[in-house]
């Protein structure tokens, strides 16, 4: 939770974030959109179909049963190109592009553009640029990036000189692709392409393209909440095909992905920004609670709370490096109340406010008894030059990376999503097993006894939380101590 | 009995040159005739290093070994059919032995991989003009089967009015964009990456022609 003082800080911008998050951005996720429709229905692109009903008879069929379709969209509308493009190629006497980037939907649907552009989804490939030579050029290879990293966190596509677009980078649909025309993101990472189905994005397999296994277990944490146990008895009754989606109004069996990180309740609006509403930074060795900063020209960044927030008008450095003039600051508190908005639809205000009590608890004692100390400790070995420079070449690195990038993650997704599992045996009891079971018993090993109990002294043995480790006589049958003795019955 | 009456102009010395003019002329249309075939072989056409590399990719192409074993030679495509127009596309095509001797060096791989989109700029007009007359010489539009159901449909109904050239390029040489897409800044870049040459270095040898 905020403190006193980061609300003092931050209190004055707090109307504003709210007239912006609630006033100022237009109504609903999967808005109509507004356009006149001679806007779109190009005329050369009307023979397409004839040829492309032939040759890709599925693909066409999608489109045919498709809303753009319905609308009279068709594909040159979507796929139409500029001699001077990049990307242009041209295609029975048209010039278009292969790639359907953002900024080509943005062209008719100017809001989710506008909202993806920012958000942390279409910085999905940026935010993990310093991770890449250590875990993809060291761990794996340059090849592992095409078929996994990028599929992801998106590729920068590359366009040769004679056209084509480089299998290193193509096919991709990343959601932080970095596209020929410089925009950012993948609209079809969760809309599939052709059908551009609503009720498949609502869908919470949507998000599983990427929101699965270990380091990112969503789609097991919230298979295995009360929320998605729900959706899944109550699928059919979720009116996933609605054209207006509104929690309590559209439907009510259940929440899903969108449901709480971008969908409409009465009083909140929905948005493709999908981090919004994410008081907290779940992914990194220590978690942090994070301002929302929007800037003049609707980018977007966030900040940890442990640092002052960014006054109104002032110049800030963007995450791709240039400055922007900070617009609007969402405190993480101010997050935090809308996403529980949400939740207020279905659930009382002591039972949402306790659970997040809870969700918050966990977070700090993930960071507190073991992200913080191991992190701590990762520090002093670099310093003592106890450990090289070089990532992963130790085997105390590779338990400090799983300890915080899935372990950790997985517990505290886990708590934020309600899978007990996942906050448990998946989350913390593994951190702990990892920590007290692998990571000290390295760190002795590597920087000898007496480094290793000063070291452990300083950041564990001295916190409460790790003090039954001072006491070793202190007895439990879990694991077979004194069974069948009668005296410790 | 009626006795073969000559005109009296026709004497003995213009029959002789009727005859050895006649003869000649003869011996004139097959000797382009044999011209024509000979100079439209892969075998004549690769003796310029320069053909040699465009020659390359074509081996690798259907048209060089397509499983009827029809083999499609350079002149099949490249020269038209019947002795006089195929002698008028040797004679413009006189210009490229022209270009080969006295213009930039064709035959290092670098100069001819950047020329190369004007090249096909050329030949796909070429092929434009004429309807693609010598894809015809093989291929009938009606007769094209493939090997799905639809490959005929798409032929008879979809490129009904169309040639043959503004659908299928690329297909036997390196490909070039179409012309309206085509940006010889980017062809040059990834001309000097593949060559390992500096930036700006393939402009300097083009502007050097």
């Amino acid at each position: 939770m905020l403190t006193e003082q980061s609300l003092g800080r931050s209190g004055h911008w707090t109307l504003f974030a709210f007239l912006f998050l609630f006033v100022l951005i237009p109504p609903a996720v999967a808005e109509k959109v507004k356009l006149d429709p001679s806007n779109w229905g190009l005329e050369e692109g009307k023979e397409c179909v004839s040829c492309h009903k032939k040759s890709s008879a599925a693909l066409t069929h999608e489109w045919q049963n498709s809303a753009h379709a319905e609308a009279g969209v068709n594909c040159l509308d979507c796929h139409l190109a500029d001699q001077v493009d990049n990307d242009a190629i041209e295609h029975e006497g048209a010039i278009i592009a292969t790639i359907v980037s953002p900024k080509d939907c943005g062209r008719c649907h100017v809001k989710e553009f506008k909202e993806t552009e920012g958000s942390v989804h279409a910085k999905a490939l940026s935010m993990i640029k310093n991770r890449l030579p250590a875990l993809a050029d060291n761990l794996s290879g340059k090849e592992m990036v095409a078929a996994g990293c990028a599929q992801c966190h998106g590729s920068e596509v590359v366009v040769r000189g004679d056209g084509t677009l480089t299998p290193e980078t193509w096919p991709n649909t990343g959601i932080g692709r970095i596209n020929p025309d410089g925009s950012l993101g993948s609209c079809s990472a969760c809309h599939g392409r052709h059908s551009f189905s609503k009720a498949q994005a609502r869908d919470p397999s949507a998000c599983t393209w990427c929101h699965t296994g270990s380091d990112s277990p969503d789609d097991e944490v919230y298979a295995s909440s009360k929320h998605g146990m729900l959706y899944e008895a109550n699928r059919s009754k979720m009116n996933l095909d609605s054209d207006q989606w509104v929690l309590g109004k559209d439907y009510s069996a259940a929440p899903t992905c969108v449901t709480c990180h971008m969908g409409t309740t009465p009083g909140v609006k929905g948005s493709h920004d999908v981090g919004m509403r994410d008081a907290w930074s779940l992914n990194r060795p220590v978690s942090e609670q994070q301002y929302l900063v929007i800037f003049d020209d609707g980018d977007r960044r966030e900040l940890p709370d442990s640092q002052p927030a960014p006054r109104r008008g002032s110049e800030l450095s963007k995450l791709d490096g240039s400055m922007g003039k900070v617009k609007a600051v969402a405190s993480p508190k101010r997050r935090r109340q809308i996403m529980t908005k949400v939740c207020l639809e279905c659930h009382g205000k002591n039972f949402v406010n306790s659970y997040m009590k809870q969700f918050d608890n966990l977070v700090k004692l993930y960071n507190d008894k073991f992200g913080k100390p191991a992190q701590a400790i990762m520090s002093a070995l670099y310093e003592k030059q106890l450990l090289t420079p070089a990532p992963f070449d130790e085997p105390i690195e590779f338990s400090f990376w799983r300890l915080w990038h899935d372990e950790g993650t997985a517990a505290r997704h886990g708590a934020a999503m309600m899978s007990p599992n996942y906050a448990s045996w998946e989350g913390m009891h593994k951190v702990a097993q990892n920590f007290y079971g692998e990571f000290l018993p390295q760190l002795r090993q590597l920087a000898g006894e007496e480094t290793a109990n000063e070291l452990i002294e300083m950041h564990v043995t001295s916190q409460d939380q790790h003090s039954w480790l001072n006491n070793p006589g202190k007895p439990n049958p879990i694991l077979g101590y004194g069974i069948g003795k009668e005296s410790h019955e | 009995m009626s006795k073969l009456r000559l005109p009296l102009f026709i004497t003995r010395h213009v029959l002789f040159a009727l005859l050895i003019g006649g003869f000649a002329g003869i011996g004139f249309v097959l000797f382009l005739t044999e011209f024509d075939h000979i100079t439209s072989t892969e075998t004549f056409c690769t003796t310029c290093h320069s053909m040699e590399l465009v020659a390359e990719p074509y081996r690798q192409s259907s048209h060089y070994r397509p499983a009827s074993g029809v083999q499609a030679s350079c002149g099949d495509c490249h020269v038209s059919e019947g002795v006089f127009a195929a002698t008028w596309d040797h004679f413009i095509g006189g210009k490229d032995l022209f270009n080969q001797l006295f213009g930039a060096d064709y035959d290092d791989p670098v100069i001819n991989a950047l020329h190369l989109p004007d090249a096909a700029f050329a030949a796909r007009e070429w092929f434009k003009q004429r309807d693609s007359a010598t894809c015809k010489r093989c291929h009938v539009k009606e007769a094209i089967y493939g090997t799905r159901p639809d490959t005929v449909l798409i032929h008879t109904e979809d490129a009904k009015e169309k040639s043959c050239i503004e659908c299928h390029y690329n297909l036997v040489h390196r490909a070039v964009p179409d012309k309206a897409v085509f940006k010889r800044d980017k062809w040059n870049r990834m001309i000097e990456e593949e060559f390992g040459l500096s930036p700006g270095e393939a402009d300097k040898l083009l502007g050097g022609d």
